[in-house]
């Protein structure tokens, strides 16, 4: 079966979403980041080396969305991505909890990752500020939005994979 | 239930390493370019792709926050009158539109009026994109170059200075709000005179760097752009002292200031265009 119709798909509707309602929904200055979203679902679903394709690509669109540098986009989530889909064997089998535990995980190790990599460049924040203020909000944000898109999505790139929906658990 | 395992092609590490390759690649170009440079011109090229999204989402979900606020307001019982219940609705309903547009007239009033007072032209807009990332402290215009919006001009909201616009294109521009940790506003204490620089920061507070130790400080003074640098005329009104911390040990004094303008929920602003006065060097006739 051809997977990368998906894959594109997933990724064109994250970015769009990114623009389009992750500002509308943000709490405070905390904007969740859908594209990291999508990058660790499509990881899980898909393993290490699409993990890191879709990664690279999303965090391209991340930085060209921003004002920043363009670069540690990229960089973070394609490595993340490519660590996250190194899980894929373990994560569908297990339903919902362990994937949106570890988007939790991975989503605090990015926004970690991205800001050390802006300090490098000269445009970082001081960390605790960062990490109180964006990087813990942004991943638990991301893991109650996983919580919600997790099974819908993982069904939609995997669909002959079973995955415990929230409603079936409850 | 027995899963099928992910292919495995063993090419991964390879990828990973080529990628992470091809982003610090793409990193150092970016430094390197010009502002005209490839990567510059595709984040303008998405920037004009992204207004219109950004306008639609912004569209979109106005009403589902005024729907919010109808419902938070509702204490009516089911047992009232049906019909006066649905001219009550369509009142409302009209009541919501008028209130919205004095509102915004006042807003007008208030932004027009407080450029009039600095003499300088300007050119109003309206938002229609907040921060698509946390990392980030913009705000998304109406205007670009074809309404002589440029890079560098000062936005005002009608409280005071709000940033400066960062990127431009035909019909939308970005503003760097002063809140942004990449901001840099030369600015003054209207008191004592002492000059310094507002500086963002990740959390969104302002602090005013370089000021003498040995300026008077106190809370509640006003805080005003110096006109230094170019960028930003004098006088803009910038907020006020909430705090100030002098050690032994500190070169400068710790200030942090309220800023006047309010961030969240801006609708309209209005970028300066006419150009702030320069600095006057001589060697020309």
């Amino acid at each position: 079966m051809n997977r990368a119709a998906p894959t594109a798909i997933a990724l064109f509707i994250a970015a769009v979403l990114q623009v389009a309602a992750a500002p509308n929904i943000a709490i405070g200055p905390v904007v969740p980041n859908i594209l990291l979203l999508v990058v660790l679902i499509l990881a899980f679903a898909e393993g290490p080396e699409a993990g890191a394709a879709a990664g690279f690509v999303a965090g391209l669109v991340f930085d060209v969305l921003g004002s920043g540098p363009i670069g540690p986009g990229p960089l973070v989530l394609a490595s993340v991505g490519y660590l996250a889909g190194s899980l894929s064997a373990n994560m569908f089998a297990e339903g919902w909890r362990l994937p949106v535990t570890v988007v939790f995980a991975a989503s605090l190790l990015a926004e970690v990752s991205y800001g050390l990599v802006l300090s490098v460049l000269g445009e970082g924040a001081p960390f605790w500020a960062a990490f109180t203020s964006v990087m813990l909000p942004a991943a638990v944000y991301n893991g109650v939005l996983a919580l919600l898109v997790y099974p819908w999505l993982a069904r939609f790139l995997r669909p002959e994979r079973s995955v415990t929906t929230f409603r079936r658990m409850v | 239930m027995k899963l099928p395992d992910t292919e495995k092609s063993g090419g991964g590490p390879l990828l990973l390493v080529a990628l992470v390759v091809a982003s610090l690649i793409i990193t150092t170009v970016y430094f390197r370019e010009g502002e005209n440079g490839p990567l510059h011109a595709l984040r303008r090229g998405v920037q004009s792709l992204a207004a219109p999204v950004a306008t639609v989402g912004q569209w979109t979900f106005t009403p589902a926050r005024a729907v919010v606020g109808l419902f938070s307001g509702l204490g009516v019982s089911r047992s009232t009158l049906a019909e006066l219940r649905a001219q009550n609705t369509e009142l409302r309903g009209r009541v919501a539109e008028l209130e919205e547009a004095r509102l915004e007239n006042e807003r007008l009033h208030k932004l027009v009026g407080f450029v009039e007072s600095l003499e300088l032209e300007s050119v109003g807009a309206r938002v229609i994109g907040r921060p698509a990332t946390a990392w980030e402290g913009t705000i998304l215009i109406d205007r670009g170059s074809a309404d002589g919006i440029r890079v560098g001009q000062p936005v005002l909201a009608p409280e005071g200075l709000l940033g400066q616009t960062i990127e431009v294109t035909a019909h939308a521009a970005k503003v760097r709000l002063i809140s942004d940790q990449r901001s840099g506003v030369a600015a003054m204490l209207q008191s004592s005179r002492a000059e310094g620089i507002i500086r963002g920061s990740i959390s969104g507070d302002l602090g005013m760097e370089y000021v003498s130790r040995d300026a008077t400080i106190t809370v509640g003074d006003v805080v005003q752009t110096s006109g230094m640098g170019g960028v930003y005329p004098k006088g803009l009104l910038v907020g006020e002292v909430s705090a100030v911390e002098l050690n032994d040990n500190d070169l400068y004094p710790r200030i942090v200031v309220r800023p006047s303008a309010r961030f969240a929920g801006l609708e309209e602003v209005l970028v300066l265009t006419g150009a702030p006065p320069q600095p006057e060097f001589g060697g020309g006739e």
